[in-house]
Order: C-alpha cells, then sequence, then structure tokens
C-alpha cells in the first residue's frame, strides 16, 4: 500500500551538513592538504589551434619543479563522462594533447614545492608551437575546406574519421511530418538561440592525487561520479582498479560542469605518479572559465497546428556547437530530441540535430542538458502560436501538453516511459491566481518608460534514466545501511550531493524505512573502495534512483533487524513495527496492542551482537525502470526600461511537480536558484570569442562575464515557490526530482514576459539591453512608417 | 625580495609571521594558518568568497596584503562562532532559514551578514541586499540568505 503519512519525509529539519559549511569546517578538494604534498601548475594553450613541436622542460626541473609532457603520458583516447554506453561513447581527449584546440587547453603539468614555484617553473618550460587554422562558427565549420578541429576520433574502440567537424547528427522522426503540416490550418517557423554561458560554480575545479606505495592512488576530486572518475583513471594509467580509490568530497558548485572527469585530475595523477607524491590542482578562475561551458543552442523551430490550437505537427532542426571536444553531444541530441516530443503531443514529429567542433572551450552538460534550450524555443513558440489562433497561452499548453498516461522520452528515444503523476494543471492554475495571470493586460496599452509584462512558461525534467530495458545510458545505484548498537544507523552510497540536498533525502528515507529519528542516521563517509557502483548524481536522479536504492537498502536492513528482534520478543517478524521515540532518541520495535511487546532498535543490535547473531547491515543494487518528468511552471513579471533596455525581474511564482517533497525548504531552494540561473540564460549569459586570438572576450572575468547578484532578483515577498500534490508510483515514498527541472523553462518564461511588456518577440538570448533598446528602435520606426502610410 | 615580520590576532588568537611582501591574506591564512573556511574563487575581488572581517570591517583577503594588516584583529569563518562551539545567531538563521547548499559562498555570505548586523541591526531587505551584491552564489538565488539575514534584524 502506499505510504502517505511521514514521520521525516516532508519535514523541515536543517540539513547534516549545514554545520560544517556555516562554520567553515567543511573540507572541498581545494582545503584537501597531505603532509609532503607538491603544488601543480599547468602550461597551457595561447592559441586556439596549435601543433606542438617541441617540448622543452630542462630549466623548471633545473628548479627542482616535476614536469609531465605529451610524450610522457598515456597516449590513450578517451571520454571523460562515463555515463554512456561504450558503443556509444566519443572517445576525443588524451591526457595531454599533442595538438591542442583551443585557448586554455593544457599541455604540461609542473609540481613544485609551492604554487608559486611551479608558476615559475611553467614560465621556464619552452614550447615550440605551430600554428593551425582555427574556426569559430559552427556553419563556417560545417563548409568544405574549413580548418579541421579533429581528424579522426574513436567511437567505441573503433576509428571515426570527421568531416567537416560534424561530430555526430542524429535523426528522430514519429508519424508523416508532411502529413502533419498538410492538415494543419497554420504553419509557423522560427529560429532561437541561447548563449553558451558559464556554469559559474564557485568553486573552480580542483583535485588532489596521492600515490600510494602499493602502486595504486588515492584522488580526491571535484566529481559528480567518483565511480566513473575511478573507471578512467584505471584505464587510462593501467592500474587495477581495487588500487585506484576515489574519495567522496563535497563540490562547491556543479551545475554538470564535472559531470565528467575533470581534465585537472588526469593531469595531476599524472604528476603525483611521476613525483611519487601527493600533488594538489586547484584551476585559477581564468583556467576553469576556459574550461567548460553550456551547450549553446541554434533551434529552427516548425510547428502546424489547428484552429482550434490542437497542434498536428512539429519540426526541430538544431546546430550545437560544442567545441574543441565531444564529450557528450550525442546523447545530449537524443534527448533534445526527447524533450521536443514530450512537452506538447505531436502526431507528426522530425527532429534533426547536428553537433559541430570549434576551436572554444569544450561545452558539456549545465543544468537541463539542453533542455533550456529547447524549451526557451518551444515555450516562446507556443506563445506565437497561442497568439496565432487566438487562444490564452495558458490554455493552448493545457490543450497539448504531454500528460498522465502518455509516453515521455526522459533520456532521448531509447528511454521511453509512461507518465503516472502529472501536477501541470494545478501549477498552471494555481500560478495564474497567484500572479494575477488575467490582469497582466496586452502590451498595446502598456505606456510610459518602464512597461512591465507577465509571462508564463512550462518544462519538466527526467528523474534519471531508468527505463524498462536498457537503453544507451548507465543508470543504478548501490547503497548499504547498517544499524549501530546504540540505535542509531550509518548509511552509505557513493550519491554526489551538489548543495540540493541528495543525501539529507537519502537520510530521511533511512529515517522513515528504520523508524528511527532523523539525528541518528548518519551519513558515511565515501569513498570507491567502500562503496558500490553509482553511475553519476546528474540527471535529476539522485532522490528517485539513489533514494530508491537508499530505500531497498534500509528495507533489508530492517527485515534482519525485525528478525533479530522477533527471537526476543517472540512474536512473528512480520507483526512487529518500528516508530522514533524521540524521548528515548531512537526507535522502538513493537507488536501493536501489546505493551510488553516493544523493544529499543539499540538493545536489538546489542544483544544480536553480544549473542553473535550478526549486524543488521544490507547492501542493494538498484536501478529504477522508470524515469517519470518532473514538471516545472513559471510565471514570471519583468519591468523593461525602455530608455535604457535593461530588463528586470520583479515578480516571480514557480512551481514544482516533484511527487512526494522530501526535503520541502531545500526543494524551494532549488526552484530560486533554478530561477535565478534560468533568468540568467534568459538576459544575461554568454561567453564570445575573439575570432583573431581565440580567448574569452570577457577576458575570463567573472565581473565581464557577469551574473545575477543579490539586488537583482525580486524581493524575498515578491516571490512564491509552491508544489503540486502528486504521488509518483514508482519513486522512493512518492518521490521524484527537482534539480534541473527547476531552471528549464525559466529562458522562455522571461521571453514571453518581455513580450508582453513590450511587444517584441526576443528569439535569441540573452536579451540584453542592446538588443532590447535597438528592437524598440526598430519597431518605433517600423510603426512610424505604418502611420505614415496609413 | 625581503621577508617582513607581521603581528595580527586571528580568531582571537595572537600570530607573529614572516611573509613575502607580496603574499597574500587569503594564502596565509589557508596556507600557513590552515584556515580554509575562507575560500579562493577568483582571486580577483569579484565574488566575495574570501571575505575575511578585519578590525571589524569585510575585506577581500585575495586582495588584502598580509603586510597591510600588521596589527590588525581579523575574524575569519571559524572565529564567528563561540571558542566553545556556540553558534553565533547568524549561523543559527542560516540552518534554520536553509540557506547553505553547497556551502562555498556561505563562509563569505556569513561574515558579511555579521557586519551589516553589528552595523545596523535594523536593515531592510534593501540594505541586506546592497550589502550582499559584491558575494555571488550561484545555488540559492540568493532568497535564503537573504531571508537568513532578514531573520535577524530587529523588526
Amino acid at each position: 500500500m502506499e505510504q502517505r503519512v511521514f514521520s521525516t519525509i516532508g519535514k523541515v529539519t536543517r540539513r547534516k551538513e549545514g554545520i560544517a559549511r556555516v562554520t567553515g569546517k567543511e573540507v572541498f578538494s581545494s582545503d584537501v592538504t597531505l603532509p609532503g604534498m607538491l603544488f601543480a601548475r599547468v602550461l597551457r594553450s595561447p592559441y586556439p589551434h596549435a601543433k606542438v613541436l617541441s617540448v622543452d622542460t630542462e630549466e623548471a626541473e633545473k628548479m627542482g619543479a616535476i614536469c609531465v609532457t605529451p610524450d610522457e603520458v598515456p597516449q590513450i583516447r578517451y571520454n571523460e563522462r562515463q555515463v554512456s554506453i561504450p558503443s556509444k561513447t566519443y572517445r576525443d581527449r588524451t591526457v595531454l594533447p599533442e595538438v591542442v584546440r583551443h585557448v586554455g587547453e593544457g599541455v604540461v603539468g609542473v609540481a613544485a614545492r609551492t604554487e608559486a614555484l611551479a608558476e615559475e617553473a611553467v614560465r621556464r618550460v619552452k614550447v615550440e608551437w605551430e600554428r593551425l587554422p582555427a574556426v569559430f562558427d559552427p556553419f563556417e565549420a560545417m563548409k568544405e575546406g574549413a580548418p579541421a578541429v579533429h581528424e579522426d576520433v574513436m567511437l567505441g574502440d573503433v576509428r571515426l574519421p570527421i568531416k567537416n567537424n560534424i561530430a555526430c547528427v542524429r535523426e528522430v522522426s514519429e508519424g508523416d511530418i508532411e502529413e502533419g503540416f498538410s492538415i494543419a490550418d497554420f504553419i509557423v517557423e522560427e529560429e532561437f538561440r541561447t548563449g553558451r554561458a558559464y556554469h559559474t560554480q564557485l568553486e573552480t575545479k580542483a583535485v588532489v592525487c596521492r600515490p600510494e606505495p602499493d602502486g595504486g592512488i588515492t584522488v580526491w576530486p571535484t566529481a559528480q561520479s567518483i565511480h566513473n572518475t575511478r573507471q578512467l583513471l584505471g584505464r587510462i594509467f593501467d592500474i587495477p582498479l581495487s588500487k585506484v580509490n576515489v574519495v567522496r568530497v563535497p563540490i562547491g558548485g556543479a551545475f554538470g560542469s564535472s559531470i565528467q572527469m575533470n581534465t585537472a585530475v588526469a593531469v595531476c595523477a599524472a604528476l603525483a605518479l611521476k613525483a611519487k607524491r601527493p600533488v594538489k590542482l586547484c584551476l585559477t578562475r581564468e583556467e576553469d572559465m576556459y574550461d567548460h561551458c553550456k551547450y549553446p543552442s541554434i533551434i529552427r523551430l516548425k510547428y502546424g497546428i489547428k484552429k482550434d490550437g490542437t497542434i498536428t505537427a512539429g519540426e526541430m532542426q538544431t546546430v550545437v556547437d560544442i567545441g574543441a571536444h565531444n564529450i557528450q553531444a550525442y546523447p545530449l541530441l537524443g534527448c533534445m530530441a526527447g524533450w521536443f516530443v514530450s512537452l506538447y503531443r505531436m502526431p507528426h514529429m522530425h527532429f534533426h540535430g547536428t553537433a559541430v567542433y570549434t576551436n572554444k572551450a569544450p561545452a558539456c552538460a549545465m543544468q537541463g542538458y539542453g533542455n533550456p534550450q529547447v524549451s526557451f524555443a518551444v515555450e516562446s513558440m507556443m506563445d506565437i502560436l497561442a497568439e496565432k489562433v487566438g487562444m490564452d497561452p495558458v490554455d493552448l499548453r493545457l490543450k497539448n501538453y504531454v500528460g498522465l498516461g502518455e509516453t515521455f522520452w526522459g533520456q532521448g528515444p531509447t528511454v521511453r516511459s509512461i507518465i503516472r503523476s502529472c501536477g501541470v494543471e494545478e501549477m498552471l492554475s494555481k500560478g495564474k491566481e497567484k500572479i494575477g495571470w488575467d490582469k497582466r493586460g496586452k502590451p498595446e496599452e502598456k505606456r510610459g518608460r518602464y512597461r512591465r509584462g507577465i509571462g508564463v512558461g512550462r518544462s519538466f525534467h527526467t528523474s534519471g534514466t531508468g527505463a524498462p530495458m536498457p537503453g544507451e545510458v548507465i543508470d543504478y545505484s548501490t547503497a548499504m545501511v547498517k544499524v549501530n548498537e546504540d540505535g542509531s544507523v550509518d548509511y552509505l552510497t557513493a550519491l554526489m550531493c551538489h548543495g540540493g540536498g541528495t543525501l539529507e533525502a537519502g537520510a530521511k528515507i533511512v529515517a522513515e524505512v528504520m523508524g528511527v529519528p532523523l539525528d541518528k542516521v548518519g551519513i558515511s563517509p565515501s569513498d570507491t573502495r567502500s562503496t558500490g557502483y553509482d553511475v553519476c548524481t546528474h540527471a535529476t536522479r539522485g532522490v528517485y534512483c539513489g533514494g530508491a536504492a537508499i530505500k531497498k537498502a534500509a528495507e533489508s536492513a530492517k527485515k534482519i533487524l525485525l528478525e533479530f528482534a522477533s527471537r526476543l520478543l517472540e512474536v512473528n517478524p512480520d507483526a512487529l513495527q518500528i516508530r522514533p521515540d524521540e524521548e528515548l532518541g531512537q526507535g522502538v520495535i513493537f507488536l501493536e496492542g501489546a505493551k510488553d511487546k516493544a523493544i529499543t532498535v539499540g538493545e536489538v543490535a546489542k544483544t544480536a551482537q553480544l549473542k553473535g547473531w550478526g549486524t543488521a547491515i544490507a547492501v542493494e543494487s538498484h536501478r529504477q525502470v522508470n524515469c517519470p518528468p518532473c514538471f516545472v511552471t513559471n510565471f514570471i513579471e519583468v519591468e523593461v526600461d525602455t530608455e535604457t533596455g535593461n530588463v528586470r525581474p520583479t515578480r516571480a511564482v514557480a512551481a514544482v511537480d516533484a511527487g512526494t517533497v522530501i526535503n520541502p525548504d531545500l526543494a524551494a531552494g532549488q526552484l530560486e536558484g533554478g530561477l535565478c540561473r534560468g533568468i540568467g540564460l534568459a538576459l544575461l549569459e554568454d561567453t564570445d570569442y575573439d575570432r583573431d586570438t581565440g580567448e574569452l572576450t570577457c577576458g575570463a572575468s567573472l565581473v565581464d562575464y557577469k551574473t545575477y547578484t543579490a539586488v537583482d532578483m525580486p524581493f524575498v515577498d515578491d516571490l512564491e515557490a509552491f508544489f503540486a500534490n502528486t504521488y509518483e508510483p514508482s519513486g522512493p515514498f512518492g518521490a521524484k526530482g527537482v534539480g534541473e527541472a527547476a531552471n528549464n523553462c525559466t529562458a522562455g518564461t522571461v521571453a514571453n514576459a518581455v513580450y508582453n511588456a513590450i511587444g517584441i518577440r526576443f528569439k535569441e538570448a540573452p536579451i540584453t539591453p542592446e538588443k532590447v533598446l535597438k528592437a524598440l528602435k526598430e519597431n518605433g520606426a517600423a510603426k512610424r512608417r505604418a502611420e505614415r502610410n496609413d | 625580495m625581503n621577508k617582513r615580520k607581521v603581528t595580527f590576532t586571528v580568531n582571537g588568537e595572537r600570530h607573529e609571521l614572516v611573509v613575502e611582501p607580496n603574499e597574500l591574506l587569503l594564502n596565509v591564512l589557508r596556507e600557513k594558518l590552515g584556515l580554509t573556511g575562507t575560500k579562493y574563487a577568483c582571486g580577483k575581488g569579484q565574488c566575495g568568497a574570501c571575505t575575511v572581517l578585519v578590525n571589524g570591517e569585510s575585506f577581500l583577503s585575495c586582495l588584502t596584503l598580509a603586510v597591510a594588516v600588521d596589527g590588525a584583529e581579523i575574524r575569519t569563518i571559524e572565529g564567528v562562532a563561540e571558542p566553545d562551539g556556540t553558534l553565533d545567531p547568524i549561523q543559527e538563521a542560516f540552518l534554520d532559514s536553509s540557506a547553505i547548499q553547497c556551502g562555498f559562498c556561505t563562509p563569505g555570505m556569513v561574515l558579511m551578514g555579521r557586519e551589516l548586523l553589528n552595523r545596523n541591526p535594523r536593515a531592510t531587505e534593501e540594505e541586506i541586499r546592497e550589502q550582499i551584491k559584491g558575494n555571488l552564489c550561484r545555488c540559492t538565488g540568493y532568497f535564503s540568505i537573504v531571508r537568513a539575514i532578514k531573520s535577524c534584524c530587529e523588526k
């Protein structure tokens, strides 16, 4: 039977990691210090494309520095992201390359006693370069004769020649697209773009590596998956996995930037193995900004729609500028197709995606994995279509959204599941009320310098990548739960928390299953040697997939515990229950209605130990066979300053359908943070490159890149976050994810709000003041022309 | 370069150190004193993660030379709670308002909140936002952090 009344789940509590973080005691990778540790720096390419002809490290080594050069490291080609199955994994990286493909790509690793000495040693390394022609625009890159970023790559174990810089292509069709358009009353086609935003995770990527006397290595990295980091290091450096121990370290923000094993990890490992001493490598902010960014998008979108608002067909063509390396473009394109298909019903659809290499920083997953980009286009288009057929934008969405009982593509065409919980209607109708939708007015009615508009947007994200059949993406988690002799419980998993509360949710799940108070559940330190495999904390899978494994392990440990208790109480174990007893500070095992049949969890555990029965401990691996969508809805009000072109968010309502909400405060926090980052994608964030130098035009500086600060966000009373009242039958205690969903519809919502304010449709994000002013000017001129002609 | 001797107090403890004239306070705190709660995130004074209080005023330790704070009283995140571990009300507020996600900006935010409350215990939301606008947080959208500081302000 579904459990819907909980002792711990859904309660607001102080998060367990909070105390260390608020007192400065939390140890991040950059805080790890080991005896005899050296500090590393990396000599990086000043050119966007060049061949390394020679490296001379003599002067650096004279200073006592340890150096590793491209010809000293294994030339194994790898892909830093190990989430797809091998035959779908494109491999184009080496630890240190002989050809650099973007400014900032590392070529020589150097370690010395201090960071300053390592810097000095890097300056003494001499590299002879042969500059190669570079390409920065994806359409230029696809032309015949364009400079080749890669001659070939590996796909699985097969060499794959790269033609016209096309890294990979994906095409998906359902129904008959021509038929779909032919039955439409209107066909609308537009092009949308989003920028190459930078994750701006506050902690730059860092790692400490310690070579072990047995030939192994211990690693403390910024990582979203310790097991994938271990597998890669083992393969690259040919060390048995039993000797590669990767430690879970709290991460100072991720947003997708560390789904892959970071390049710094491999360089640092090479240095540590050569130096035979621990080595620390922390990227500077400049290095970090040349290390990764969000996938940008150019999306050509075409819909067919009937007069009554029924969508008949949809076609999406996208070109993604992936930069210098193909970290995960193939699954990305599949996911983009999946997000497109799963937003609104289309009997006939066609998707074509192309990922293109350029000589820029490599793009990787960033909160939403193509979904904010797709949703920006589709949600903008829904408003365009609504206007075309004369419907309210909310009503058009309600008419066409993919909901209960329908098929959801959680991870591209190969990962499909049936939607079993859906709060879309509830969120749209409540959200409308809360924001004052019906009073928003029309753009032509708005006057004055400051004009306000309200926009709506909706989207979702997958909860994990589970499916009934194994697909192209690996997805399972492992957890261990153990009852201690005082009635407290430890739980252990390789799952990672990026700040959103994943491990806290795990602790609540354990407390709920075991019937013990939350403060008696401990989150065990984790490393690859002591944990079973967990694919990664990505794809909004932490609670839904990882939490399900934790629940399964807790249930197994509970079964053992109750069997021990049944011997002591002389009661059938199936008749026993556990409840948390705040006064005793632990769980009490009891038989309902029998006062003399009760015993504390601690007493059972201790007695079982004394009698030699064993420990109530269990390890379980679990794969979810679904990936339910966690739906999200935003209503945002913006104010456009028609004199400066500045757009300011003034009010917002953000809602998520996360099923049972395990950490209400932290889930709301994810919605709030996602909103801020989504508004950034809409209005502010992009990285551009100087076509001559290949350098970032923002100078790799946070201030010139620009992210929102506290003064740019609406006041706390002008923001409301709420949850749909749903229950996901396949989730742990009815839970789905939140994570990435939180920002997926925001950029589209903002564009719709800007349209409602000034009547101008912006199809290219970020919607900067310059673009707004230019459009207002053109719009004014066009209006004046129209008036003259009247 | 000639090394210099500096003397300052960090979280109530007096330190006499020999430093390079170009050595940054951030590095001295983290590497010489092991106080790693003060964070590096940009090294250019653009993010506020390295904030410390010098004689009660907020300073960016990544832009402050160690020799420039000779004789000063410095407070880092490790010195915000009482020596017996009793948390400061601003720390309690961050815990109760769930104002901590990844935690990397938290030390700077807590210290900025503490400085504001010392100066202006009746700060408005606008004043709170003004106070922390130099401190970047990528996780929270600032809402919970503002709520935490607000909850410490007298009405």
